[in-house]
């Protein structure tokens, strides 16, 4: 590393921060650094990246295993016994009821095989595109420290979520997109408000970007509110000239720093944005086939759906990572289904089922698939025997992610639970190999990735994690 | 054993026998055995070192060693120690038993939990050499890698070696009589460099990175003009002086502590919920800044205010310290026995980290890997913390009010739970005078009630009810679970208002009564009263009497008297938990009842609660007089004692009326004292946010094995660095029961003069502040894993200095940083060769004629000044300054800058962009500002505010283009352009007048020719409103030189 390359990381990012920076300041000077992109490796790390772009579905609450994909005929053989632990385990919110069978009705779909209940019929359709970890574990039963360990793998706030160092490592794929959008469900946000999507200790530029879809301004701060009359479209365009020559003038007598160079940039990128993001965030401007197709005429889909569509609109423009929320927070409108599996299940499962399909469809249609992962997964799984009447409790024991998309071995499944999905058995996962496995697909390797932060080098993947190799193609 | 050596071929016991003795001995080769046996070792080694040891480094040490930092499944292959001792599914080499070595199952891919290497299955031929190597005694003559971890020993490392003082370098090239060591040791450096300083800034550039240095303001155009135009020698030192002595220096220096901590109003996690109280701590730091608290003194008062200065009630806020963190909640609901655990980690780690820069909790899993830290130091640190509990601790700011309310507490605690001292002090002439002057006003009342004669008693559930000398009744023998006491009374009373019930302690009762339940408790269902008359007619109807209201002395929870007249036999009074005394109820008639002396009133007292919650003993009494519950209304037995005459009275009938006075007296006093503050704090009388009956003791805290709460090893005592010999790192606790000893035992140990961390870690953090960069670049950690310092004399230079010379002042510590010329240099590079930026004397010849940048590119060396980029805090509240509407009054409760709506769960919704900035309280410094930890302001986070869920020892930096929308475009700046615009035209008639001073006020210099053009023009097309906003985009505003 030569002498300004240090001291440019150094200014830019108060410390070894400045890693993603120097995407903004010219890429190609940075193509000796070891850390950097690099071209041979198709935009990866440490190896030839074969991801460049992720669309995460991330489905609050704990979404059941037992009553979506993970097909368990011996609840039936084992409905109403009492054989659940007798004491309550820490993040259960009631004492383990009798063994519940699923209410719902299981088939076999695609070429694989793979078994899928009534409440995914559109999803049951593109199995043969999917790539299942059946046994992944969470490290506790309760929404907050799972849905941090699911995004940063800890259970605590403070640390980068996935997007967060995706964004680090990678930067950006387009300078007038931001890295990393968040859309979150309508009625709210999930669990730890938008901890799930904090850079933690990296640079603030990392985090994640909440979009609030539909709105008329979704991306904050794009433009100034109409209650500024002098802040005019015309009075920003001139401004930011302006503004460039002033920082241009002061640069003559303050050279050689890379900070105010960034700066300086980072405004010209903004004026850019301003231009290219609103068409971005209009789904109007689709065809109706489209709209039809990812449900935006029906009110049960038409909010994740519309979020749906708008993920693959930003992943086309050259957003990095986008995640999409279903479900905010709290007791109801969301996966949390503890008082009626037949009864709350089916809703939320409708909402998202036929979007996901139709986003999966529209990905490999559009040749999108080449370089796009696309991840459906939530924060743990739910037990196997009732609660209250007909519900079910958290389980961080045993849950379901499917990858699709760029890389993936379609297909397949990985690892399995025990006979009633309480447990995960064989080839058990943790986030952490989920992580490393999406980082690996994006020429990370998971392990070369750090920021020391507090005299330790963090991870995403903390101390732990393995590439689980069998679903990849 | 038998079994073992059954399996075991002469041959292979053998090969055992000898890697046992191997393995046992210091080291392999001063193992004396056989000549031929000597062969063996060596040939095994070689076969070792030739085919093992390869295959390990190339396929397992880079995720199972020291010297990676990596530890997979907490097993290390560097060493015999490692594979022998094991990881997480035990020992990985049973030698001789390669079937049974759990290394081996691994690379055979056997159990499909444990793969290794996890990337590709080794090949056949190489499992075949562990497995021979194995076989045959798996020799192995590596040293241990714990031996090689600490090159020198442990404490050889700059940060743990003892403070001792360096000579300061003097050198010719100084201009100054009085040199500031800080640059002998800089310049000294830098001459070893062929370097030397950059000229000093100029004036205008000084006074504004002094003021956003140590106020986080810039300065007004008028001052900045007075300092330049300023010809006193001494004009720079006398500034100095002026900004540290301001509030806003504590403002803006409390805001890096916070940082430190990481402070914020608001739980964090799940349930980010709002602590209302959480403010007075940050009103501490700012204030504790402003007074200069010394270092150490700073350290006591945060770790253990309450032990060391008990009397100085308003440092309890100090105590929000080792509550900062975001735990709490957790640990109360979410998920307790996960986060009682991370709680406490959390305070360790905050606190190792905020004041000896140290990684203790790298420690957590296993002996730390870098530093001599222990896994047993670091349970030591845990068990410090063991007995914190944090909730909103109540406090008298008064410490006058706060003795008054201890002593008079402390009485009324000492009646309550009649300790044996009370008798004494009671009749002491200390309280004597209190009880007399009550007597007097007792005998100038009349007499209120009269005790009403039972006649008869019955009990429903066939207990024995006797009749006592002093008309009480007293229950006894059978105790049904429920009953009904019917007690018929004779009066002289004509007249009849309300009746009264009490019911006594008795020690003949459970826990003294006065009820009959084992807890002392009773539950009376409903209060009856009926009126027979006698007279005659043997048939009389009883009239009901009708109660109008109940009152009680005391009522338990949820259980009051109203409950015993609302004809509900589902509900009832009670009295618990304040069993063992006596208490009354009045029951008022809704009208006076003529009474004449054939009149019986019979009192029916229904008990049907069940589970014997009756009463034990009781007493009626009745009067004539109105308003009967508003006067007089003395328990028993004071009201017998008082009937007494004077000199006629027990010890026991004293006692009751000084017993009863006092409270009293106590308890009004009590009453008079203004209310108390509350701060979100530490304190073992608090527990999951609230408050107890009782401090609790600490939790046991044992080591737990892999940092596994499933896995506890031996308990751990209070204490932290057990390298450190002096002081020690073991803590004598005089008393390990009591809470706050043990915070003081660290803050102890943090504060003593020969810790060598603290002073390192409180200059360096000072330093790294006004440079932008520590000389050790890592504040919070001082270990082999952070930096190491750039000058490290200096380093200890000014540790030994703070702590000895300035005695840990932080003002002192500012100001020599501050006056030294290192700091004076420009931060321009290469400086601009205009004379106008020299002041005058300033001798060319000295500056460097090479390129610096070449030598040092990072400026590690200090060859000139750093250029800073204002915080978060600092253009928000140098933008308030600006547009001229700035509010500068100091302190409490936090200002929400945002609006707040109901959440689906306990955390709220807020919404930043609702707010009015309009609004008085948008005029408020940042520090003030309401912190949500888990819901961040979008400008200052775009502006890098940190998260604060976890310590943030320096702020980050970064530009992309959704920041630069963001302070383009936010409510704030706009908002204040406008202001800005406005404060320009009310100031001046032209444009050109107006952005004149827009410049002076922005950027504290007039404008250029070229720049005032352009911005005329612009604000011609545009407005000023417009022009401002660009003006505080700008670099020059954002950037310091």
């Amino acid at each position: 590393m030569n002498g300004s390359r240090r001291e440019l990381l150094w200014n830019i990012g108060g410390g070894l921060g400045g890693l993603a920076i120097s995407q903004m300041l010219g890429r190609e000077a940075m193509s000796d650094e070891n850390d950097a992109p690099k071209p041979e490796f198709n935009g990866g790390l440490h190896h030839r990246a074969k991801v460049k772009r992720v669309i995460q579905l991330f489905m609050t609450g704990g979404a059941s295993p037992m009553d979506t994909f993970d097909y368990k005929p011996m609840l039936d053989k084992l409905h109403g016994q009492k054989l659940g632990p007798a004491d309550k385990p820490e993040g259960f919110t009631a004492p383990a009821g009798a063994i519940m069978k699923s209410p719902f009705e299981f088939k076999q779909h695609g070429e694989c095989g793979r078994w899928v209940s009534s409440v995914f019929p559109h999803q049951a359709k593109v199995v043969d595109e999917m790539a299942f970890l059946m046994a992944m574990a969470s490290k506790t039963n309760v929404h907050g420290p799972a849905t941090y360990m699911m995004n940063s793998g800890f259970l605590l706030p403070g640390f980068p979520s996935l997007g967060a160092w995706i964004s680090y490592g990678l930067g950006s794929l387009s300078d007038e997109m931001p890295t990393f959008v968040v859309l979150p469900d309508a009625n709210g946000l999930p669990y730890n408000q938008k901890g799930p999507f904090s850079a933690g200790f990296l640079p603030a530029m990392n985090q994640g970007t909440v979009i609030k879809a539909g709105n008329q301004n979704p991306v904050p701060d794009l433009f100034a509110k109409q209650t500024f009359p002098f802040a005019t479209r015309a009075a920003d365009k001139d401004g930011f000239e302006l503004l460039n020559k002033l920082n241009a003038n002061h640069a003559v007598e303050h050279p050689h720093d890379s900070r105010m160079d960034a700066r300086i940039h980072s405004y010209e990128l903004a004026a850019r944005m301003q231009l290219s993001a609103p068409d971005a965030f209009d789904v109007s401007k689709e065809t109706e086939a489209t709209h039809a197709a990812y449900g935006l005429e029906n009110p049960t889909t038409r909010d994740f759906g519309q979020r749906c569509l708008l993920a693959r609109r930003l992943v086309e423009r050259g957003t990095r990572f986008v995640q999409v929320w279903s479900g905010q927070q709290g007791a109801t409108g969301n996966w949390d289904n503890h008082a009626s599996i037949p009864k709350e299940l089916p809703p939320i499962a409708a909402s998202v089922d036929q979007p996901i399909a139709a986003l999966l469809r529209d990905l490999k249609s559009r040749g999108l698939f080449e370089d796009t992962l696309l991840i459906w997964t939530t924060e743990f799984g739910r037990t196997p025997f009732a609660q209250g009447g007909d519900g079910r409790d958290h389980n961080g024991g045993s849950f379901v992610t499917w990858l699709a998309g760029a890389g993936i071995k379609a297909g397949v499944s990985y690892g399995q639970s025990d006979e009633w999905g309480y447990q995960a058995e064989v080839g058990k996962t943790y986030c952490y190999d989920f992580h490393a496995t999406v980082l690996h697909l994006l020429g990370i390797d998971h392990k070369r990735l750090v920021y020391r932060q507090n005299g330790i080098d963090r991870r995403l993947t903390d101390v732990h994690g393995h590439v689980v190799n069998e679903i990849l193609a | 054993m038998n079994h073992f050596h059954a399996n075991l071929s002469n041959c292979q016991l053998l090969i055992f026998l000898i890697a046992w003795a191997i393995s046992t001995a210091i080291g392999p080769l001063s193992v004396s055995i056989a000549g031929g046996q000597e062969r063996q070792d060596t040939e095994s080694e070689q076969f070792f070192s030739e085919k093992i040891q390869p295959l390990l480094k190339s396929h397992c040490l880079q995720c199972h060693s020291h010297a990676a930092g990596e530890m997979e499944g907490g097993l290390t292959l560097d060493s015999r120690d490692g594979w022998s001792t094991g990881g997480e599914h035990g020992p990985a080499i049973v030698i001789g038993r390669p079937e049974e070595s759990l290394l081996i199952k691994a690379v055979r891919y056997q159990n499909e939990q444990l793969q290794m290497p996890p990337e590709e299955k080794l090949s056949d031929a190489k499992i075949e050499l562990l497995v021979q190597w194995i076989e045959h005694g798996a020799v192995d003559p590596r040293k241990t890698a714990n031996v090689s971890k600490f090159v020198d020993g442990p404490m050889n490392w700059w940060s743990l070696r003892p403070l001792i003082r360096p000579p300061v370098p003097r050198l010719a090239a100084s201009t100054e009589a009085q040199p500031n060591p800080i640059d002998g040791f800089v310049r000294r450096k830098l001459a070893a460099n062929t370097l030397t300083f950059s000229p000093p800034a100029d004036r205008r550039t000084l006074i504004r990175r002094l003021f956003f240095d140590l106020h986080g303001l810039p300065p007004s155009p008028e001052a900045v003009a007075a300092f330049v135009a300023n010809p006193n020698p001494r004009a720079y030192e006398e500034l100095v002086d002026r900004l540290l002595d301001s509030p806003r220096y504590g403002e803006r220096w409390a805001r890096h502590w916070l940082d430190t901590v990481h402070f914020a109003d608001s739980h964090g996690c799940e349930h980010d919920v709002f602590r209302d109280n959480a403010w007075r701590y940050r009103d501490y730091v700012i204030d504790s800044f402003n007074r200069d608290t010394p270092w150490p003194r700073f350290i006591r008062e945060q770790l253990a205010a309450d032990y060391f200065y008990p009397n100085e009630t308003y440092l309890t806020p100090a105590l929000g310290f080792v509550s900062a963190g975001p735990l709490e909640l957790s640990r109360a609901g979410t998920a307790p026995i996960t986060f009682d655990y991370l709680d406490r980690d959390d305070m360790v780690t905050q606190t190792m980290a905020a004041f000896a820069s140290t990684t203790a909790n790298c420690a957590r899993c296993h002996d730390h890997k870098f530093d001599p830290i222990t896994q047993e130091d670091y349970y030591s640190l845990q068990a410090v913390f063991a007995g914190a509990g944090k909730g909103d601790i109540e406090f008298d700011e008064d410490p006058v009010v706060a003795k008054s309310r201890r002593h008079w507490t402390e009485l009324l605690e000492s009646i309550q739970t009649a300790d044996r001292s009370l008798g004494e002090k009671l009749l002491s002439a200390e309280y004597s005078e209190i009880v007399a002057q009550w007597e007097k006003k007792q005998e100038e009342q009349p007499a209120v009630w009269e005790t009403l004669l039972p006649k008869e008693s019955t009990s429903f559930g066939g207990a024995m009810l006797t009749i006592q000398q002093d008309q009480s009744i007293l229950a006894s023998d059978v105790r049904p679970d429920q009953d009904t006491y019917t007690i018929t009374v004779k009066t002289t009373l004509t007249r009849l208002t309300a009746i009264r019930l009490d019911v006594l302690a008795d020690n003949g009762l459970p826990l003294n009564g006065p009820g009959r339940q084992d807890n002392g408790n009773l539950h009376l269902t409903e209060f009856e009263a009926m009126l027979i008359d006698r007279d005659g007619s043997e048939e009389a109807e009883p009239t009901r009497l009708n109660i109008r209201q109940a009152t009680a002395d005391w009522n338990q929870d949820g259980w009051t008297i109203a409950h015993a007249i609302d004809g509900d036999l589902k509900t009832a009074w009670g009295i618990y938990p304040k069993v063992g005394e006596s208490h009354f109820a009045v029951f008022e008639l809704d009208e006076p009842k003529t009474l004449n002396p054939s009149h019986r009133i019979v009192i029916v007292l229904k008990q049907l609660h069940g589970s014997g919650h009756l009463i034990g003993r009781l007493k009626l009494f009745a009067t004539d007089t109105d308003g009967a519950t508003s006067v007089n209304l003395l328990p028993e037995p004071v009201l017998s004692a008082i009937n007494v005459q004077r000199d006629q009275r027990s010890e026991d009938q004293k006692m009751a009326i000084a017993t009863h006075a006092l409270q009293a007296y106590a308890e009004k006093q009590l009453a008079g004292l203004p209310a108390q503050s509350s701060v979100y704090g530490v304190s073992a009388r608090y527990s999951h946010a609230s408050k107890l009956e009782k401090p609790i003791a600490p939790k046991v805290v044992h080591v737990l094995r892999r940092g596994d709460i499933h896995q506890p090893g031996d308990v751990a005592s209070p204490g932290a660095l057990s390298v450190i010999s002096h002081p020690s790192g073991r803590f004598i606790v005089d008393d390990a029961n009591d809470e706050p000893s043990r915070r003081a035992a660290l803050a102890d140990w943090l504060a003593d003069p020969d810790n060598p961390l603290t002073w390192r870690s409180a200059v360096n953090r000072v330093w790294s502040y006004h440079f932008g960069r520590g000389l050790c670049d890592t504040p919070n950690d001082f270990g082999r894993m952070g930096g190491t310092p750039s000058h490290p004399e200096l380093l200890d230079w000014l540790a030994v200095w703070f702590r000895d010379d300035a005695r840990g002042s932080l003002k002192r510590l500012h100001r020599l940083i501050v006056m030294s010329e290192t700091y004076q240099q420009t931060s321009i590079f290469p400086p601009i060769s205009s004379a106008a930026a020299l002041p005058v004397n300033s001798p060319m010849n000295e500056f460097n004629d090479c390129d610096p940048s070449s030598v040092d590119a990072e400026n590690r060396l200090l060859w000139r000044m750093n250029r800073g980029k204002v915080d978060a805090e600092s253009f928000r509240d140098a933008v308030l300054q600006i547009s001229g509407r700035i509010d500068l009054t100091m302190g409490g409760p936090g200002i929400q800058q945002f609006s707040q709506s109901k959440g689906p769960q306990a955390t709220p919704k807020l919404d930043y962009d609702a707010f009015d900035w309009s609004g008085l309280t948008g005029a408020r410094r940042s520090i003030y500002r309401v912190v949500w930890r888990g819901i961040a302001d979008p400008l200052m986070e775009s502006l890098d505010f940190p998260d604060l869920g976890q310590l943030s020892p320096k702020r980050g930096s970064s530009e992309s283009a959704l920041q630069a929308l963001s302070v383009f475009n936010n409510d704030f700046v706009l908002h204040h352009s406008q202001v800005l615009a406005n404060r320009l035209e009310t100031s001046h008639p032209t444009l050109e007048e107006q952005l004149a001073l827009a410049c002076r006020l922005v950027y504290l210099r007039e404008p250029k020719q070229a720049e005032h053009q352009w911005l005329v023009a612009f604000a011609k097309q545009y407005g000023l409103a417009a022009t401002c906003r660009i003006l505080l985009n700008s670099n020059e505003f954002v950037f310091v030189d």
